[in-house]
């Protein structure tokens, strides 16, 4: 403890002001960068797939009421059988010919040993590209997205924003768990070329469901 | 317009034709031009290389001679950065209140040449002519500490005759960095090669830039190099004219 | 072993550590290829950004703001990450980080760990703190494992084995790996690693992670990374020591959206990085329920006291210095004798060392200003350099102009303070280089620290006039004359 006291003692003494401009509070902090994009809902959606394809991930679209078949179609045409979930994806989502497992806190080993695991979102970001998962019921624990060598994420069109400023102005109240996600693992450590997969999911698809093109029923 | 020369030492001892051409383009250009031979140096190499108080010396000196000036005109990017950078700093820890002031009202009317001929003058077109193939050094005080922009380029297009070829990279540094060529003479002459590899690939024939340390240090290289390619100070270039060429011939 | 040594301690002085690197001219084509291709992806995605100087601008406002306020951010979040269930740890340098990080060890009865690339355990030297006390240590970082498989230096704070090429990988992870058909493909060599650390994610009882960010309103910790590597290290262990400096911290969540747009296009040349974590204290049923970070101080504190060295902290580590550096192109990172090189470890390296040592480092720059352009975080290193040289100087350090440097400034300043004596000065040495000018009117060889320079240049002979001389003879009579 004497560290810390001692620490924070010559912190307040090297910060205490000493003439000049008086330090800005911080709400006076100046941001005069650009907030929210521009781009319609479609413009939006466009850019966040040519972001995702140019890293690599495979991107597919489809409507509120056609999900489940897409969901079946993107896995089938994947080849995967064993495929783990978050406990609380609605079991709406769940084709019958895969195997499906519900993660219960199982053994790293059980989801490293899967071929795949499929979550749903937060947020995107198209500008760069980015999912958000904050592991919720529907995102599940962090290493089930990790672990396991392709990842399949729902994302609804509704989730999409422009920009990352728009993104924190939606979750103002800061999450304890956050992942953002832009394109499958890489690294340029080896002469700076691109290689795509180090350890997390060497394969990133997506399902952009249009909640826009959603019949009411 | 009346306008004080502050030539830098360096250019008083090694290049005194730059200043010659300062002087005679200015007059051309209808300024009456002043030279205060009280001058000597800005301080620079003394403020770079850690010799602070020694630096200071130069500083009060340079304000005490240009007070009262309308205009100070510096043929040196490195030294009109000096002193618009490097002095606000040494006047707050060695100087009065009332130099502080006087140091803050001076600034302004100290330009760097070409910023002088744009800004102060007006005037791009300086009635130049220089037949021959040229790329210019954008020397890094001149590119990024005075933001000299595309002053130099604007003045280059208006020399008639004048063909300007693009120097690659000219963004980087060419090595010289004052007592740096000398502490660090290896990697410095590593710099220097690269930088040379940029220049000789122009095929220009005469390199210029508005710094003649930088000027010094490529001209070193490309002599002992016989590389058959020469260095000269901008105002060197915007000098001539028709008549000045028509007289070297004769 | 005979390679380069990254402890400021007994590191070369700069100019002297830089010699042999500039013979390597497999390392000099490695670095030179590996920071081109990064610039050129920094300027083109900069370019893009049409807001690029307003994010520098908040950036470099918040961070100021955030070092004027250090001690209450850092309370804020300690007490909010403690409320979350990490324990927080103050360290006053390296020698009590290394031995907190130990007793955590000791009492998680860990002797392994796997490690996210992080500068700071580089600094406080942990990796030999734990080998020596058996604990096994597997750096996860792809570049990282290539220089400890390869028993190398790094080089570089982003990509810390630039200097080594695809072939020499091959043979390091043939070699370690016990893999001699392993091609020297990319992605082969990735797969390797891949394959390689799988097993030790999976069963490291603990892991060591550094800290891009500290969130002060949720005590929450952010890593950002590309290869996934981090999220096995923060998620798959039962116990997490983080390590960060004190100056690591930012008000708000919200605040990331400034810095995160900022870091990938100056660090790497991408919109993003592939992953970025963040954490708070610890979440039942999800990662590690035995959660420590350790707030390193190591002198940071007495940077913070200096007004003018103080923004050497606002530093978010994206390496954009080094790879603009004309100087860091020539020598790569090895010639700085750090963990830190290029620009920013000039700057920072010998005030971590309390200036007491890499006294060489503030004067290895030209002061040409490219690493100010792109910091992200407006640091102006050539105004901190110039005022580093000038404590080297105040300190009567001999060691880097020598004692003619000292007494050359002496004279020189001593001449420049009078017209009349700086008058005589220019005779007198228009009659020294009137002996050494040849022929052709140039000086070829110049005599003691002169020769540094006419080793690889000549310089011109003096004008038999200087131009305060001409002016005399010829302009002196004329009235117009200011002050």
């Amino acid at each position: 403890m004497a560290t810390r006291e001692k620490l924070l003692a010559s912190l307040h003494a090297a910060t205490t002001f000493r003439g000049g401009d008086r330090p800005l509070t911080y709400s006076a902090l100046a941001r005069p960068y650009i907030d929210a994009g521009k781009r319609s809902l479609s413009e939006r959606i466009a850019l966040l797939i040519e972001r995702l394809r140019g890293y690599d991930a495979e991107v597919s679209e489809t409507t509120p009421q056609e999900l489940h078949a897409t969901i079946t179609y993107v896995v089938e045409k994947s080849g995967r059988k064993q495929l783990v979930v978050p406990v609380g994806l609605p079991a709406t989502w769940l084709g019958p010919a895969t195997n499906w497992q519900r993660d219960n806190g199982s053994a790293h080993g059980t989801i490293d040993a899967a071929d795949g695991v499929m979550t749903a979102a937060s947020c995107a970001i198209a500008d760069s590209g980015t999912i958000a998962l904050h592991h919720g019921p529907l995102e599940g624990r962090r290493l089930l997205s990790l672990l396991p060598d392709w990842h399949l994420i729902v994302l609804h069109s509704c989730q999409i924003v422009e920009t990352l400023p728009e993104y924190f102005a939606r979750f103002v109240e800061p999450p304890g768990l956050v992942t953002w996600i832009s394109g499958p693992s890489a690294t340029a450590d080896i002469e700076m070329t691109r290689i795509k997969g180090v350890h997390g999911p060497r394969f990133l698809s997506v399902i952009i469901v249009h909640d826009e093109l959603s019949r009411p029923t | 317009m009346r306008a004080s020369l502050f030539i830098a030492c360096f250019n008083d001892i090694f290049f005194p034709q730059t200043g010659r051409a300062v002087v005679s383009l200015l007059r051309r250009l209808g300024v009456e031009i002043a030279f205060d031979a009280r001058q000597t140096c800005c301080g620079q190499m003394h403020a770079n290389s850690g010799y602070r108080p020694e630096a200071w010396h130069q500083a009060e000196r340079f304000l005490r001679l240009y007070t009262e000036a309308d205009h100070v005109v510096i043929p040196s990017t490195s030294c009109t950065a000096m002193i618009r950078e490097q002095y606000p700093a040494l006047f707050a820890a060695f100087g009065s209140e009332s130099q502080k002031r006087e140091l803050a009202a001076l600034l302004p009317r100290v330009s760097e040449f070409s910023e002088f001929l744009i800004d102060k003058l007006g005037s791009a077109d300086v009635g130049a002519y220089f037949p021959h193939r040229v790329a210019y050094h954008a020397s890094c005080h001149g590119l990024r500490a005075l933001r000299l922009g595309d002053r130099p380029y604007q003045l280059l297009a208006k020399v008639r005759g004048l063909e300007l070829v693009e120097l690659p990279n000219t963004e980087r540094c060419c090595g010289f960095g004052g007592t740096f060529a000398v502490n660090n003479a290896e990697v410095s002459s590593a710099m220097l090669t690269a930088k040379l590899q940029d220049v000789l690939s122009t095929r220009a024939e005469i390199c210029t830039a508005l710094d003649n340390s930088c000027l010094m240090h490529l001209g070193g290289a490309l002599h002992r190099q016989y590389a058959g390619m020469t260095v000269m100070h901008l105002a060197e270039i915007l000098v001539r004219t028709e008549t000045s060429f028509a007289e070297a011939a004769s | 072993m005979s390679g380069p040594i990254l402890d400021p301690r007994y590191a070369l002085p700069f100019a002297e550590a830089a010699l042999p690197v500039l013979r390597n001219a497999q390392l000099r084509k490695n670095v030179a290829h590996a920071i081109d291709t990064i610039q050129a992806k920094r300027a083109r995605l900069v370019a893009e950004k049409a807001d690029w100087q307003a994010l520098r601008d908040a950036a470099s406002a918040i961070r100021s703001h955030v070092l004027e306020h250090l001690p209450g951010y850092l309370e804020e979040f300690e007490t909010r990450c403690t409320a979350q269930g990490g324990i927080v740890h103050w360290a006053a340098d390296a020698a009590e980080a290394r031995d907190i990080a130990l007793k955590i060890l000791a009492e998680a009865k860990a002797d392994s760990v796997v490690k996210v690339k992080s500068m700071t355990t580089a600094e406080i030297q942990l990796n030999a703190a734990l080998e020596q006390r058996s604990i096994a240590v597997f750096e996860t970082d792809l570049a990282e494992i290539i220089l400890q498989l390869g028993d190398e230096e790094p080089s570089h704070i982003v990509v810390p084995a630039l200097h080594v090429n695809r072939a020499q990988i091959r043979e390091i992870f043939a070699r370690e790996m016990n893999l001699p058909n392993l091609s020297d493909e990319p992605q082969a060599l990735a797969e390797a690693a891949r394959v390689f650390l799988r097993r030790k994610f999976l069963t490291s009882p603990a892991a060591i992670s550094g800290a891009n960010f500290l969130i002060a309103e949720s005590g929450a910790v952010a890593v950002v990374e590309s290869e996934g590597n981090g999220r096995m290290c923060l998620t798959l262990p039962q116990t997490l020591i983080t390590i960060a400096g004190i100056e690591k911290v930012l008000p708000r969540f919200r605040d990331l959206e400034v810095f995160l747009q900022l870091l990938a296009r100056s660090a790497t040349g991408e919109r993003m990085n592939p992953y970025t974590s963040l954490w708070t204290g610890v979440t039942p049923g999800d990662g590690p329920q035995n959660f420590h970070i350790i707030l390193l101080d190591n002198r940071r504190s007495s940077i913070l006291a200096r007004p003018v060295e103080r923004q050497t902290l606002k530093c978010i580590r994206c390496a954009a210095c080094m790879n603009t550096c004309p100087v860091y192109r020539q020598t790569g990172g090895h010639a700085y004798g750090s963990v830190y090189p290029g620009p920013i470890g000039a700057i920072l390296t010998p005030q971590l060392m309390g200036m007491q040592h890499a006294q060489s480092l503030p004067f290895a720059s030209t002061l040409c200003g490219a690493c100010y352009e792109v910091c992200p975080v407006k640091i102006n290193i050539p105004e901190v350099l110039v005022e580093l040289r000038a404590e080297v100087v105040a300190q009567g350090h001999q060691s880097i102009g020598g004692l003619f440097e000292r007494l050359a400034m002496q004279v020189t300043s001593f001449v420049f303070r009078d017209e009349r004596r700086f008058q005589v000065a220019q005779t007198f040495l228009r009659f020294l280089a009137r002996l050494l000018t040849r022929k052709d009117g140039w000086i070829h060889a110049l005599p003691a620290m002169g020769g540094k320079w006419t080793q690889t240049r000549d310089l011109p002979g003096l004008p038999p006039q200087s131009f305060r001389m001409w002016w005399r003879d010829n302009e002196a009579r004329e009235p117009a004359k200011d002050a």
